[in-house]
């Protein structure tokens, strides 16, 4: 039960994208249609699933106060190793991409090295680490939820984007400006969840 | 490409943040004040040059297949440094808190990391670092256009120093996230009216 | 040189690392006492300026030593206290020892899951008691000191910092001197629950003025910190309760000894 409230809490009332506002820019950049925007929501559903859980063994393992010699605080190594950690899971998921979809490959472009840099994944790491999660189970519902929340918000902004193309937008506005509107619109929106507590 | 349009392109016709969308997460969070839309624009523009060059001089050693972490290791690693020292003297102490606070955005923002993989693995060192600085600098202008009109109708306020009337309601709306965005749409609106090549089909 | 050769992939990876882990491990070592004491002024002068010894910008212009030198002119004694408000043990008066964040952290736990727990007490020679809270905000973590006039419940002053809350919302806790003005006067309800509480708005007030009771109004477009630092606050002060309950009672039975001798 407790599990399934942190799943539903951490997609819509901790919304990665509506409620902190993280992970916006391949959010922006890559939302043009629906197909490319759940290729990239899933590959952030999974590096958040792989890299919350190791990072929570980390820093409790082997960062935390006297976690791995008695009387050492590795904590200030938890930033660069949280950002190692997030590296290498990308770094296999673009060679697993460019191996086995390579148009998916070619429409992500810069974006897809760029999760690495993706605050959410990092947000993700560090909400974890602020969250003081019981076990690693937790830490796991937490990142799934967290990267659903991110697929249903961009695939919910590339459906919007598809069908805006039919649209009378002014020149000027068309693409990337209204599309800034329209998240902004979405994200007053989902402060309807804001502070509802499961 | 040229030196000179190395360093004015970014600035307004490839500006980073409304012609390559990046680094929007930190330009949502900072904005809300002047002071602090200072702040990070000056550490991304000093972070973003330093780090293009060091990785610029490295690009010819860094393996293709682990390029990601090396780049994010050492960018991490001197941010880091930067906060670990000015950390440890009492001038620069309470310099250093106000900055902490920017820590973990600097690390994360695209723009760092973006122009390293599209400018610096692939430039001589010297361009690289200017090219660094001057999207640093085109992302430090739309930072402050936006936190000027967050803070002056958010809190009535510039640089923390009363400017509006003494009557005015301040507007809370401007204060959220959201509004930011809607703001950046404003800027980018008003930017491709004069450049109508970015404008699209 | 080819560079996507497996060798040197992990060679150059292996060599990166190691110098990394060697720069920043001596860094952080080799500074660690200097960032240390200056984190200790800091905490110093964040209970001083609760205590309504100064502002912090005045604390700040003075210098690490100066602080040091008015906490230990203004400090009576320093001591922990358990869960039922009994003396545990005495804190270093003389090696100023205090209680910053990291060690607050450590507390952290213990006090919200209501397990023994061992917190500092802070008395100043003016009747003054300090102690700290400590909890999350929206993106990290968020502390500071209240300081209690000698009747044990009536709010003296408050000083709270964080870590990476929002410049202009957030970061008001600790950059809106109104904010902690607010806390001036009001009374923790000690014994009860909730102690105290950061409510959106709707702190009564009469003529404008919040009534001094144990509410206040919560930051406007910081709703999450706000929750963090109600939360914080009411932890924490639950968890003295016990002390300042009977320290309410020693003062009251004192005062009805003196009225009788009269």
């Amino acid at each position: 039960m407790e599990y399934i409230s942190l799943f539903v809490k951490s997609i819509f009332v901790d919304n990665m994208i509506f409620a902190y506002f993280l992970g916006m820019c391949s959010y922006l950049a890559v939302s043009k249609n629906v197909k490319t925007a759940s290729g990239l929501g899933l590959a952030v559903i999974f590096v958040l699933l792989v890299t919350v859980p190791i990072n929570y063994l980390l820093n409790k393992y082997v960062l935390g106060p006297n976690a791995l010699v008695e009387g050492v605080d590795l904590s200030f190594l938890s930033v660069i190793i949280f950002i190692a950690v997030i590296a290498a899971i990308v770094q296999i998921v673009e060679m697993v991409v460019e191996r086995f979809a390579p148009s998916l490959y070619n429409a992500l472009g810069i974006f897809l090295p760029l999760i690495a840099v993706n605050c959410a994944i990092l947000g993700g790491a560090l909400f974890m680490q602020q969250k003081e999660f019981a076990n690693v189970g937790e830490s796991a519902v937490y990142a799934l939820g967290s990267g659903c929340g991110w697929f249903l918000a961009i695939v919910a902004l590339a459906a919007i984007r598809e069908k805006m193309g039919y649209s009378n937008v002014p020149p000027a506005l068309k693409g990337l400006g209204i599309t800034f509107i329209t998240v902004g619109l979405m994200g007053m929106a989902f402060m309807a969840f804001m502070g509802i507590s499961l | 490409m040229k030196l000179k349009d190395t360093i004015l392109d970014p600035i307004f016709k490839s500006n980073p943040i409304t012609v390559l969308v990046l680094g929007i997460c930190s330009s949502l969070a900072v904005t809300v004040t002047l002071k602090g839309a200072l702040v990070m624009a000056l550490s991304v523009m000093a972070v973003c040059g330093i780090s293009s060059l060091v990785l610029s001089m490295l690009r010819n050693t860094i393996p293709g297949r682990v390029r990601i972490i090396v780049q994010l290791v050492v960018v991490a690693m001197m941010v880091i440094l930067v906060d670990q020292i000015l950390k440890s003297f009492e001038a620069t102490y309470p310099i250093d808190k106000q900055l902490s606070v920017y820590i973990s955005l600097i690390i994360t923002n695209c723009i760092v990391m973006g122009r390293i993989e599209a400018f610096a693995l692939g430039n001589k060192p010297i361009p690289s670092m200017l090219d660094g600085i001057a999207n640093g600098a085109g992302y430090g202008m739309i930072l402050l256009i936006v936190a000027f009109f967050r803070e002056l109708l958010g809190s009535g306020t510039l640089f923390g120093l009363q400017v509006m009337p003494a009557g005015y309601v301040t507007n809370n709306l401007v204060i959220l996230p959201p509004f930011a965005l809607i703001l950046l749409g404003c800027i980018v609106w008003a930017q491709r009216s004069i450049q109508k090549d970015l404008q699209e089909k | 040189m080819n560079t996507n050769n497996n060798l040197y992939t992990v060679i150059y990876t292996t060599i990166i690392v190691v110098i990394v882990a060697a720069v920043l491990a001596f860094v952080s070592q080799s500074l660690k006492d200097r960032q240390e004491a200056n984190e200790k002024a800091d905490t110093i002068s964040q209970m001083l300026t609760a205590a309504g010894f100064g502002t912090k910008a005045e604390f700040q212009a003075m210098g690490n030593a100066a602080v040091l030198e008015t906490y230990g002119e203004q400090i009576a004694e320093a001591f922990t206290v358990d869960a039922t408000g009994a003396k545990v043990a005495d804190l270093d008066l003389a090696g100023k020892e205090v209680y910053s964040p990291s060690r607050l952290k450590a507390q952290n736990y213990n006090v919200k899951g209501g397990k023994s727990v061992t917190l500092p007490v802070f008395k100043f020679k003016n009747g003054i008691t300090v102690v700290p809270v400590y909890g999350a905000g929206l993106w990290g973590p968020i502390w500071g000191y209240i300081a209690f006039e000698a009747d044990g419940c009536t709010i003296r002053g408050a000083y709270f910092d964080h870590e990476s809350e929002t410049a202009g919302l957030g970061a008001k806790i600790k950059d809106d001197p109104d904010f902690q003005a607010e806390f001036i006067g009001e009374k923790a309800a000690f014994g009860e629950s909730p102690v105290f509480e950061i409510v959106k708005g709707g702190a009564p007030k009469v003529d404008g003025k919040s009534v001094q009771d144990n509410k206040i109004d919560a930051i406007t477009g910081a709703t999450m910190t706000s929750q963090g630092l109600d939360a914080a606050i009411n932890a924490w002060l639950g968890a003295y309760a016990a002390y300042f309950e009977a320290q309410a009672v020693s003062e009251s039975s004192v005062e009805t000894q003196t009225a009788e001798e009269e």
